[in-house]
């Protein structure tokens, strides 16, 4: 190895980044190279005077303090839901992959979901048959509106037409209703 | 094990149920070339406490206060939307009580109008009513803690 050679892979072995090979090289080259040992001295002092120097100023600094913060703003994070099952997912180990079980169950949910939530004004007690009002059809006409079909739980139904107005008025009474429209 | 972020099983959840959504939904034909339906909807309490009647009421239909033994008239709720037929208005009257108007389809120039009246979960009234285009009916006689409940339900095509 020559003095150039040596002296690019002085700052290298310093730093204790070379192979062993080239490290072997390098400590047998100075040992032999008065100049080469002399520049590794240097480098050695200049790094003892920065380290010094370094922990110097580390040593001057409070860290009392860094601790309690840390700790403060650890325990004010606050993790998502998400973040908290997908931690909780990914301990669960059955052996064997839920994934596709999983996406078909949530599938199904979804698909249940909707259909409860589309046919949710549907989901309404039966009518009780016994209890389906008599209809009084005697004066509906075929004015404004006729009815077509009804069922009802309330005691009582009327179905009167104003032949002035043409309005249909379809009137229910249920236990506390004391007034009719007008007949 | 590798686990799928829930962003991700939302998004394919979404994706695989799309489908099936689509499929509940039920079909929106037009009628006639009728595109849509315009439904009024709208809530009065009659009662003696008072002579009043609300111009609002009268609006909607001139005749109520001749029609019913009341003498105040105010309208508590009210709601006009024009649905694709099929479509659902749903109104909330009071308390647990709320009323869905469905327009099914045009026959013979009259809309074919399912109407419920529903107490929580429970039916109270489910009609199927002819109403003459921008026809108005009348549902009255449910209580109300001061007075009785006037259901006025129209209907209007719209091109």
């Amino acid at each position: 190895m020559t003095c150039r050679e040596a002296s690019n892979l002085l700052p290298l072995f310093l730093d204790g980044e070379l192979d062993a090979r080239q490290m072997r090289v390098v400590a047998m080259h100075s040992m032999r190279c008065q100049t080469c040992e002399l520049e590794l001295k240097e480098m050695e002092r200049l790094q003892l005077l920065v380290s010094d120097s370094v922990k110097k100023r580390v040593n001057e600094i409070d860290f009392t303090q860094l601790w309690p913060a840390v700790e403060r703003r650890i325990t004010d994070v606050r993790i998502p839901w998400w973040s908290r099952l997908r931690s909780r997912w990914e301990e669960i180990d059955l052996g064997f992959d839920l994934r596709l079980p999983a996406m078909v169950v949530a599938t199904a949910l979804a698909v249940l979901a909707f259909t409860w939530y589309a046919r949710q004004p549907d989901v309404t007690q039966p009518l009780d048959s016994q209890r389906v009002a008599q209809i009084d059809y005697n004066s509906a006409g075929y004015d404004d509106a006729s009815i077509e079909e009804i069922e009802t739980t309330f005691p009582s139904l009327r179905v009167y037409s104003d032949p002035e107005s043409k309005a249909t008025v379809l009137w229910v009474t249920d236990e506390n209703t004391n007034l009719e429209p007008m007949p | 094990m590798s686990a799928l972020p829930p962003a991700l099983v939302g998004a394919l959840v979404t994706i695989l149920g799309a489908p099936f959504a689509v499929a509940a939904q039920p079909l929106l034909p037009q009628q006639d070339g009728l595109r849509s339906v315009e439904i009024s909807v709208g809530v009065i309490v009659a009662n003696n406490s008072q002579v009043w009647l609300d111009h609002r009421v009268t609006a909607m239909n001139p005749g109520v206060n001749r029609l019913f033994p009341y003498s105040s008239f105010r309208l508590l709720n009210e709601k006009r939307q024009a649905v694709p037929w099929g479509g659902r208005v749903r109104l909330k009257i009071s308390g647990r009580r709320y009323v869905v108007v469905v327009p099914r389809e045009i026959k013979d120039g009259r809309v074919l109008t399912r109407i419920r009246l529903i107490d929580g979960k429970r039916s109270l009234l489910d009609t199927t009513v002819s109403l003459r285009d921008r026809g108005t009916l009348l549902v009255g006689g449910p209580t109300e803690t001061d007075g009785v409940l006037i259901l006025a339900i129209g209907a209007a095509t719209l091109r």
